[in-house]
């Protein structure tokens, strides 16, 4: 028996080392990455590109990544798709920072080259994406080079504190590295850089707050790691529930990870710690201080959110009970949500996601706001009151965008 | 149990109670008003059978699902039911079917029926928006797959219901425009 075992044993190694030539590692580093995102139009074909970008300075669209001589990297050496990769310098001049060379500069040398023999191999495509559309300056790339002077430092090395596990130590390098989750979810300066004192404190981008998922927000809100896991494999969890851009990351890029790279992660985003249970429940209260706000809840949500917030299925209508988004301290997802809806989504042909109706024609500011209130002081232990105001605004931001009327 | 106060108008008719306040709308046509042409198909909001015409206050027309939205909702509302569409003696007696209702007659669309008050009331919903907005004649197909591709047949009589919808389209004047 244990000849057999060894052999066995023997054979489970090869099979492994095997599976990590320098393609297939490169092909789960492009999923880490999450490449295909924006590498890829709407209903276009993978790597591609020509998917447009909105910034505040115009739309940059996506360029093609295969190994198309002519209109792709074919002609990229190593040298250059490191530069391109590292330092946000191209062939023909500096890219965009819509490129998160910003962050990439993290990756290590290995990586980098793993990921070049991956793309190198693709199926070349000839396609040209659409122009880039923005406004002066911001459309003359020569102002890039002092833009990575003033905001880019790739000599700055990842903090590696000693005390931390070894799973942070690779969960820090995942989520700042190829992970890129800092590109969202840090809040951005005038010039579009990260302001890096805030990291990942939460970043409104495409009318919808990329959260704030520091340690300590996501303990306040309850996070475990096993609702975490759970989120990032399927898009749903008891905690909360992704959707838009972050559920295409799901779908792209973080269901297609190693259990132990997710573990990482998610000891990472902890910060080596666990959450306390927690339960905000105060129904009473809430229905005592925010009659209203209760009415509408029944009127317009309890059919798929149930009378208590106990939801029905968690990719159909998600509990509010427990819910992460509810909790966060930053209500403006509960506002835009309800003003905007969501669009169905689907995970694979077993997992889809039901739409949400959006609100804003039939309930006005107060009335969103009421409404808001008493989900967060029923289901969330809310401290702060959303006002009207606070409303109007999103509503105006939202609308100014082109994010409402969309039809439901 | 606690009860709210409702009022709306119901096919043209106004109606004014006390209901329990977990009343969904659909609970309210069928057991308060005893409109029972509204009906229940899956309860949680995916096959769009249960659907009523909500005017808005500018006067255009929208669908909504019943089965989901509580009876609040439509507080001070006009909505149009099933029962509502065909034109009526000062009896209550059927004088003439919607055209909508004549042509889905016509090209057999529906077979147990369950789905039709919804695929009438959405295509009610749909003319009224295409009177508003006229669709350029090679989009028409499309438009029609949007806007009902929602509601969910069964007996799977989608071709015919399709038929049906774009024979009306066709034959209103004002609803699609000529491609030159």
């Amino acid at each position: 028996m244990p000849i057999i075992h060894r052999f066995l044993a023997l054979l489970l190694i090869g099979a492994t080392a095997s599976a990590e030539t320098p393609v297939e590692k490169g092909r789960y580093l492009a999923a880490t990455g999450d490449c295909i995102a924006c590498h890829t139009a709407t209903g276009g074909r993978p790597f591609v590109g020509g998917r447009p970008l909105p910034t505040p300075f115009g739309t940059i669209y996506s360029t093609n990544i295969t190994p198309d001589r002519k209109t792709g990297i074919g002609n990229y050496t190593l040298e250059d798709f490191d530069a391109v990769m590292r330092r946000g310098k191209g062939p023909h001049g500096n890219l965009y920072p819509a490129m998160p060379y910003t962050s990439y500069y993290l990756i290590d040398g290995e990586d980098i080259a793993a990921l070049y023999s991956y793309f190198m191999q693709l199926p070349p495509v000839e396609y040209s994406p659409p122009k880039n559309r923005l406004i002066f300056p911001a459309n003359l790339r020569v102002g890039l080079s002092a833009w990575n002077w003033l905001y880019f430092d790739d000599g700055k090395k990842l903090p590696q504190p000693g005390d931390k596990s070894a799973q942070w130590q690779r969960g820090n390098y995942l989520v700042n590295a190829l992970g890129h989750c800092g590109e969202c979810h840090t809040p951005r300066n005038f010039a579009q850089a990260m302001e890096m004192e805030h990291r990942f404190a939460g970043n409104v981008l495409e009318g919808w707050d990329a959260v704030d998922i520091r340690p300590r927000a996501l303990q306040r809100q309850g996070w475990t790691r096993e609702q975490l896991m759970e989120l990032f494999t399927t898009a749903s969890s008891e905690r909360g529930t992704l959707f838009g851009e972050m559920f295409r990351v799901v779908e792209h890029s973080l269901r297609h990870l190693s259990e132990d790279d997710l573990n990482a992660i998610i000891t990472y985003l902890l910060d080596d710690g666990e959450s306390r249970p927690v339960d905000f429940r105060n129904l009473e209260q809430a229905a005592a201080r925010y009659p209203s706000g209760r009415r509408d809840f029944i009127a317009y949500c309890a059919g798929c959110h149930g009378r208590e917030g106990g939801g029905i299925l968690l990719d159909f209508a998600p509990p509010m009970d427990g819910n992460a988004a509810i909790r966060a301290q930053n209500p403006h997802n509960n506002i835009a949500v309800i003003l905007r809806g969501l669009p169905e989504q689907r995970l694979s042909r077993t997992r889809a996601r039901a739409g949400m109706p959006g609100f804003h024609r039939e309930l006005g500011d107060a009335r969103v706001a009421e409404l808001v209130n008493f989900m967060r002081s029923a289901w969330g232990g809310a401290e702060a009151e959303v006002s009207a105001e606070a409303v109007a605004k999103i509503r105006r931001e939202l609308s100014d965008h082109g994010y409402l009327g969309a039809r439901e | 149990m606690a009860t709210i106060p409702v009022s709306m108008t119901v096919n043209g008719e106004p109606v004014a109670m006390d209901v329990p306040e977990y009343t969904s709308m659909l609970d309210f046509l069928q057991e308060y008003l005893n409109l029972t042409g509204t009906k229940l198909g899956c309860g949680i909001g995916v096959c769009h059978a249960c659907v009523v015409v909500l005017e808005r206050e500018d006067g255009s027309l929208e669908s909504v699902r019943t089965c989901i939205n509580g009876v609040g909702r439509f507080n001070g509302k006009k909505i149009l039911t099933v029962e509502g569409q065909a034109k009526r003696s000062a009896d209550g007696g059927i004088e003439a079917l919607s055209p909508i209702q004549r042509a889905f007659l016509r090209h057999f669309s529906f077979q147990c029926g369950w789905c039709t008050p919804g695929f009438v009331n959405a295509t009610t919903v749909l003319l009224d928006r295409l009177k508003r907005e006229p669709v350029p004649a090679d989009k028409l197909e499309d438009t029609i797959t949007e806007a009902l591709h929602h509601h969910i047949c069964r007996c799977t009589g989608y071709v015919r219901y399709f038929r049906a919808i774009k024979e009306v389209i066709e034959s209103t004047p004002g609803l699609v425009k000529q491609v030159e």
